[in-house]
């Protein structure tokens, strides 16, 4: 078989799991996927040839650290094939990562997926805006790409532009409060439930814009928030800006949920906390804890070994992703994590070395998350 | 006595400290080497590579005379050191005895030796001090982050001089294919220049640009991973903490996707087309490129030494692109002329 027919199928395989057929396993799945990319991604399978038994079990297959996405090309693929492209943040250096796609439609199947179960809580017709800058042409930015999916798949309406100033709600650092106030306004007259998608750094800077009055919006709406800090101006807890935001927003804390998710992967992990939501319904997860989609695994791995770390303990987070087809099943993060009663905990990035010296330290030139 | 002559008389007895702490028949020569290998993480060997080669105990007139011409003079010179590679405090406080007859040191808090053990030979030259305190007219020579220098510039008082020095790293420049004999020479002399301090001092090589194709690239890598792996034996890497080996390991591993990775001792050295800084820990990246100016144009502000083998063209073109950043031949990168900072790039 050709490569093409080979990922082609494999993709298909993928969906297939993720709409409910387990006639193959994850494991299966997964390690299928390692060994098609150990044929076609060299760099993969140099880093196979560095592991006594790298496609014996789940755990066994290397993570591609995020780092290599910057230092080299991810993909199975060359790239006239490229069906897109997305891009990580810079590093001091000027590096930037890329993910290359050679198809969007797993991407779209998974991220709508596992996104209606955590975010769509009441049926009926639904507003989605963005608490993000405009999605640029052709879409750069993964997490930009999954919010124009979400306007366009959970309004119902069919196809529609989604780059219009009345759904992109920030440009140049500042958030457009008079935007959101009318995003406010239609979904109640026309009895429409409201999704936001932001950035916590958006989220921050409409606090800011606010300076403590309140913006209320419809009862039921739902915020997914999404994203660090980093770079940014500032930061702030967790648990304070989802306390902050529902009361600026005069809805429950619960429904605001957080979304995980980076450029190097193809599936997000979601909090259960939104009453009505598939994903709650099932989980009645708590704020902090983080749930993987069947298709995706988080294993807690040690950050020096790279081996996984005993049940509880702290490690760094190895995602195997099955959506990843064509770039690398595995995901070597630097982000801490602790396996918790089904889920996941996200503990922040693993701290760069302290300095010793005056030698410039990694942490100092490295940047970037989504 | 000239202001000049006096300037000169206060260094006297700091370099007299200095030359008691760098030998290892004196007392405090003994107790240097003790405690320095205990804050400083590298290996007893180690240390003493650093003092042999990176102590400044003898400088040449000329560099005195420079040391004196290119500094201020202050009402009183503050000093606020990092923990920076320990002989750094040495250079440091010479600088700013050049600069006042009063001199205050607040030494890192987390690695305030070299500091205390200067003091201690050479007791009355300068004042250790817990916080400092400057007024107009003075000056402050800051080492440390970059972002704490900006932190600590904003907060001085007016009137108050600032020189701030911050973390950078090192390079090697390789222009032009080169003799067997003349590979034969640079390569251990880069192995020291990285074995020194284990790469933690800002002039540290890091990455390798070798402007004569990838062959030669991936020759020169090979040989200096071996010679890496000999020195390992005479100087072993010291102390690296979990989160410095978690960087090698998270490097090592997006290196070896991107391209070569040869063992190098407890370190390693990659090749590959695009490179990310390498952790320290005795790691080299080694890059083939037409034109090492385009290589690290974009990390140019934070380069702050060039170690360079090649033709006097290219070194005359090289350094004009490096202004702010002191280019020398290999194996001198950890000793610089005591002419000044060794950074001097203009924060």
């Amino acid at each position: 078989m050709t490569r093409n027919v080979r990922s082609d199928a494999l993709h298909a395989a993928v969906r297939s799991f993720a709409a409910g057929d387990r006639s193959r396993s994850f494991e299966e799945l997964a390690l299928d996927i390692a060994a098609f990319q150990a044929e076609f991604s060299p760099g993969f399978a140099r880093l196979l040839a560095r592991e006594q038994n790298p496609l014996k079990a789940v755990e066994c297959i290397p993570g591609v650290p995020c780092d290599a996405f910057r230092m080299a090309r991810v993909a199975v693929h060359p790239e006239s094939e490229d069906r897109a492209r997305f891009l990580t943040s810079g590093t001091t250096g000027g590096a930037r990562g890329v993910h290359a796609m050679r198809t969007l439609d797993t991407y779209r199947a998974l991220a709508l997926g596992f996104g209606r179960a955590a975010l769509l809580a009441v049926p009926g017709p639904r507003h989605v805006v963005a608490l993000a800058p405009e999605l640029d042409a052709p879409a750069s930015s993964s997490l930009g790409q999954m919010m124009a999916m979400f306007m366009v798949d959970f309004e119902e309406r069919g196809d529609f532009e989604v780059r219009t100033a009345a759904r992109w709600l920030m440009a140049d650092a500042s958030v457009d409060v008079a935007g959101l106030a009318r995003a406010a306004l239609r979904a109640q007259e026309r009895e429409e439930s409201l999704l936001v998608l932001a950035t916590s750094f958006a989220l921050v800077a409409l606090l800011d814009a606010l300076e403590g009055r309140a913006l209320p919006l419809p009862t039921s709406t739902v915020v997914m928030q999404t994203g660090g800090f980093k770079g940014k101006t500032r930061e702030v807890e967790a648990s304070t800006l989802r306390a902050r935001v529902a009361a600026a927003f005069g809805i429950a804390q619960a429904q605001i949920v957080s979304e995980y998710g980076m450029t190097e992967l193809t599936s997000q992990l979601y909090e259960a906390t939104v009453p009505g939501t598939a994903l709650q319904s099932q989980l009645q997860g708590a704020p902090g804890v983080y749930y993987e989609p069947a298709w995706l695994r988080v294993l807690s791995v040690d950050p020096v070994t790279l081996l996984p770390v005993a049940a509880g303990e702290v490690g760094i987070a190895r995602v195997i992703d099955l959506g990843n087809v064509d770039s690398a099943v595995a995901v070597q993060t630097q982000d801490r994590v602790r396996r918790v009663a089904g889920g996941v905990e996200l503990l922040g990035r693993a701290p760069g070395a302290p300095q010793r010296g005056c030698s410039l330290a990694v942490e100092e030139f490295m940047t970037g998350h989504r | 006595m000239s202001n000049s002559d006096a300037r000169r008389a206060r260094l006297e007895p700091l370099l007299v400290s200095a030359r008691k702490i760098a030998d290892p028949h004196s007392e405090l020569g003994q107790t240097a080497r003790r405690r320095l290998q205990a804050s400083s993480g590298l290996s007893a060997a180690g240390v003493e590579l650093a003092l042999t080669r990176c102590l400044e105990t003898a400088p040449s007139e000329a560099e005195i005379e420079s040391l004196i011409r290119s500094t201020p003079s202050a009402q009183v010179a503050h000093v606020l050191l990092s923990a920076n590679v320990f002989v750094a405090a040495h250079r440091a406080i010479a600088i700013a005895l050049a600069a006042s007859e009063r001199v205050q040191v607040r030494a890192s808090r987390r690695e305030p030796d070299m500091a205390e053990l200067l003091s201690s030979g050479a007791p009355n030259s300068f004042q250790l001090v817990s916080e400092l305190t400057p007024h107009a007219g003075d000056r402050v020579w800051a080492y440390g982050r970059d972002s704490t220098l900006q932190d600590i510039a904003v907060t001085l008082p007016p009137g108050v001089a600032f020189h701030g020095h911050g973390s950078g790293f090192g390079v090697g420049v390789i222009h032009g294919p080169l003799s067997e004999q003349a590979l034969a020479e640079l390569v251990p002399r880069l192995a020291e220049d990285i074995v020194l301090f284990d790469q933690r001092g800002c002039l540290s090589p890091r990455v390798l640009l070798v402007e004569a194709g990838p062959e030669l690239a991936r020759d020169v890598a090979r040989a200096i991973a071996l010679e890496l792996e000999h020195a390992e034996r005479a100087v072993p890497r010291g102390h690296m903490t979990d989160q410095e080996l978690a960087e090698v390991t998270t490097y090592c591993a997006s290196a070896s996707f991107s391209g070569a990775v040869f063992a190098a001792g407890l370190g390693f050295v990659s090749t590959s087309e695009r490179w990310l800084l390498p952790p320290v820990g005795r790691n080299l990246h080694v890059q083939a490129t037409d034109d090492a100016t385009q290589a690290w144009s974009a990390l140019r502000p934070m380069i702050t030494s060039c170690a360079f083998a090649g033709s006097a063209a290219r070194r005359h073109a090289l350094e004009g692109s490096l202004r702010g950043a002191r280019l020398c031949d290999f194996g001198r990168m950890q000793s610089p002329p005591f002419d000044g900072p060794v950074d001097l790039r203009d924060l």
